[in-house]
């Protein structure tokens, strides 16, 4: 871990980092003061440039910010999830007012993700149990979708602009395909339990995590298998799904984190490479085990863990890919006020 | 979007993985709760002091007790669903009227269901389902039966040469005390076990009745009650389950006759009695209870409903419990209290047994063998039973289950506050 590049953002508690599809160089950290209790909410646009990290722009919100998304379209806006339900959309250029104002959620907005796909339309998912599609240009949702319980984190399907998946309380993850018609399910179309034990037996030396119900506070779709998912939460596991056996259990289980897991992503580089930041203050870098050789006769992997990142000193919320370059950089925030971007190869040697 | 409500979703985070009982446990506004439940004293079906009290009337009384129990204004009940399985046209008519008589505004829908013994129970889950939709704020689920009225081969039509023409179909119709003594016989549950549970259902219900501890359930009601003898007519205030023997024990009812086959295991003494009643539970969301001013006395948590062999009704429980369980994460260690319907000694000591359940948990103040079973009025009993019950004791969790004729089970989780 040689080379880090810290960034401090002073007086807010970062929840959330995304690195710009666009540029490089740039990234966003949505944070809120007083560790997103109650206070305020602050945007920050960052540059990487000759002399480390500098705050391009930063815009303030009355309420905590937990999540932003980068618009798939226009490379100087972007979307910040705030405290008070509402989603705002800002623009690089603008100066401190947002240029769209989306607001239906009842509580909390906890995540927002752009389709990458149609670049189109985006989604987020709130407290208020509901993940809700908008098209950038209305004030007002195209659709809602229930789920019915406090709703962490929903994503789009990297290849398919129609599916959309989501992530909450009860221990599901479930899988909405708009083009399914609005029957009783409202676009439901999986809903798989995450904490249920493989039906396969496990390898043999390894204990099965603890198969009780408990929050999912994350998820992420696999950028090169389209039918995988991992998800992290509360439990502190991290477990893949291939979505087209919703009843087969996990393929791949990763233990290791000591506090709840917080956020996960998977590599743009490497389709068996996913990072994973926690509250237990660190980063781990996972293999799901899905391109090693299987080990005896059960189908499900263990995965295995190639590497740990501990300079935040407080609960580590959120890490991201860089798309760009050599393959290997990621961003990483936590509640220390801290931003650092680093390599994630490094910690292959330590 | 309060901070405290933040503050404790993360340290919930922390925590970890909490135990199903304590998320159980959590109190949410979005809870479905108690606010009010009660009953009737049972009577014996044809001589207890129910014997010339239509089921409306019950429910009428049963519902007034709500009322006044609750305090609540009788308007901001938007329905009220009854579990009837005897009454003629399955009594829609009568309910209505009777929430009429009980004080209830014409704003104040009614309507009745049947689902054999769990109809109850259903009737709860019903309106619970109904608060959570968001279709209406406050409901009741509630039940009655007049045996003593109501019952007779008129019960079932009938079948069809087609309903006959399939075996499983047909089976339907086959009386429960027949295919309980089959069942018995089948899994191999001895007489000697049915008698002493039976036994010990008469005992603790005696028990109970002495302590006082349905007084608090029960809701006194007076009737009309025509003297067998004297025939006068004359009104009488029935505030105490009749059915209740003291001083019942294993060996006395050894020595009864079985009642469905020569030499059978299956007799008045260790199935359930035919009893006349009413129960009633008032439900609404926890915020609304507390924006009312209601005294929440335990929630709803879920239920479950599965579908089993026709011939083997009595197994329901054991197929209804372990589906509840799943539903809620919960284990049977985290029950405190376990109502099961006794519609037989046979098939409840069955259930528990195959469930482990240990008997102490198992309605601890007796049950229907004791104290009666008036068919669709059970299910809304067992709340009441179970809640007061887990009250006193100071614990939380509890179960509500019965078989249901023609092949299903019920099961429910409560928790008391």
């Amino acid at each position: 871990m040689a080379s880090m590049l810290p960034f401090q953002t002073k007086g807010f508690n970062p929840y959330a980092v995304k690195y710009s599809p666009y540029f490089d160089s740039r990234i966003a950290v949505a944070s809120a003061a007083n560790y997103g209790i109650v206070g305020n909410g602050r945007l920050w646009c960052l540059g990487l440039g000759p002399n480390g990290i500098q705050v391009e722009k930063t815009f303030d919100t009355n309420d905590a910010q937990y999540d932003l998304a980068w618009s798939e379209i226009n490379e100087n806006q972007l979307l910040a999830a705030c405290g008070d339900g509402s989603i705002k959309l800002y623009d690089v250029n603008v100066n401190e007012f947002p240029v769209m104002n989306y607001h239906e959620h009842k509580r909390e907005t906890f995540s927002v993700a752009w389709s990458p796909v149609t670049k189109d339309t985006f989604a987020s998912s709130s407290w208020d149990g509901t993940v809700k599609i908008w098209s950038p240009a209305r004030k007002e949702s195209l659709k809602t979708l229930p789920v019915g319980n406090c709703t962490y984190s929903t994503q789009y399907c990297p290849s398919n602009p129609h599916i959309i998946s989501a992530v909450s309380t009860d221990s599901q993850l479930r899988i909405f395909d708009l083009r399914t018609p609005v029957n009783a399910q409202y676009h439901l179309t999986s809903k798989i339990p995450v904490h249920l034990p493989p039906p396969v037996p496990f390898p043999q030396g390894m204990a099965p995590p603890p198969a009780m119900p408990s929050e999912i506070l994350t998820h992420d779709w696999n950028k090169y298998r389209d039918t995988v998912i991992a998800t992290g939460g509360v439990d502190r596991v991290i477990r893949t799904f291939d979505i087209r056996n919703p009843t087969g259990g996990p393929a791949s289980i990763m233990m290791g984190h000591e506090y709840a897991i917080r956020k996960l992503a998977w590599s743009p580089h490497a389709s068996d490479i996913l990072i994973s930041a926690s509250y237990d203050m660190t980063v781990r870098l996972w293999t799901d085990g899905s391109t090693m050789a299987q080990d005896g006769p059960s189908p499900f992997k263990p995965g295995v863990q190639l590497g740990i990142m501990n300079r935040h000193t407080e609960f580590v919320t959120g890490v991201d890919w860089c798309l760009f370059g050599e393959g290997g950089w990621v961003a990483t925030v936590g509640w220390d006020e801290m931003v650092y971007l680093w390599n994630a190869t490094s910690l292959f040697s330590g | 979007m309060g901070a405290l409500d933040r503050l404790q979703q993360i340290s919930g985070q922390i925590t970890g993985a909490k135990s199903a009982k304590d998320r159980l446990l959590i109190k949410s506004p979005d809870d479905i709760v108690v606010t009010a439940c009660l009953r009737t004293a049972f009577t014996k079906g044809g001589k207890g002091g129910f014997k010339d009290t239509h089921a409306a009337d019950l429910m009428a009384g049963a519902l007034q007790g709500i009322i006044s129990r609750s305090g609540i204004d009788p308007a901001l009940v938007e329905d009220v669903c009854v579990g009837t399985v005897l009454a003629p046209g399955g009594g829609a008519t009568e309910m209505r009227a009777a929430a009429l008589v009980a004080g209830f505004p014409e704003s104040t829908a009614v309507r009745t269901l049947n689902r054999q013994c769990s109809s109850g129970l259903q009737a709860c889950v019903d309106v619970a389902n109904q608060i959570r939709a968001g279709m209406i704020e406050v409901g009741i689920g509630a039940g009655v039966e007049s045996m003593s009225l109501n019952y007779g081969p008129a019960a079932v039509s009938e079948f069809s040469e087609l309903l006959e023409s399939v075996p499983e179909a047909a089976n339907c119709k086959v009386p429960m005390g027949v295919l309980s003594e089959d069942m018995a016989k089948d899994r191999n549950i001895p007489r000697a076990a049915q008698d002493s549970f039976a036994a010990s259902s008469y005992q603790k219900a005696a028990k109970a009745q002495e302590a006082g501890l349905f007084n608090e359930e029960i809701h006194p009601l007076t009737v009309k009650f025509e003297d067998p003898k004297s025939g006068e007519t004359k009104s009488i205030t029935v505030s105490k389950d009749d059915g209740v023997r003291p001083g019942t024990t294993a060996e006395s009812l050894g020595k009864m006759k079985g009642a469905f086959a020569q030499g059978g295991s299956i007799h008045a003494g260790n199935a359930s009695q035919i009893s006349d009643g009413a129960a009633a539970v008032l439900m609404m969301k926890r915020s609304t209870a507390e924006r009312l001013g209601q005294t929440i006395l335990g929630k709803y948590v879920a239920a479950s409903i599965v579908g089993v062999k026709p011939l083997l009704m009595g197994v329901g429980p054991w197929k209804a419990i372990p589906k509840v369980f799943e539903l809620t994460g919960i284990t049977k260690d985290d029950v405190d209290i376990f109502e099961i319907n006794e519609a037989f000694a046979s098939q409840c000591l069955w259930c528990a047994n195959e469930l482990g359940l240990p008997m102490e948990k198992i309605n601890p103040k007796g049950g229907a063998i004791a104290f009666g079973h008036p068919l669709g009025c059970t299910g809304a009993r067992q709340v009441s039973t179970l809640l007061y019950e887990l009250k006193r004791r100071g614990e939380k969790v509890g179960v509500t289950s019965m078989c249901i004729g023609t092949g299903m089970g019920m099961a429910a989780v409560w928790v008391a506050e």
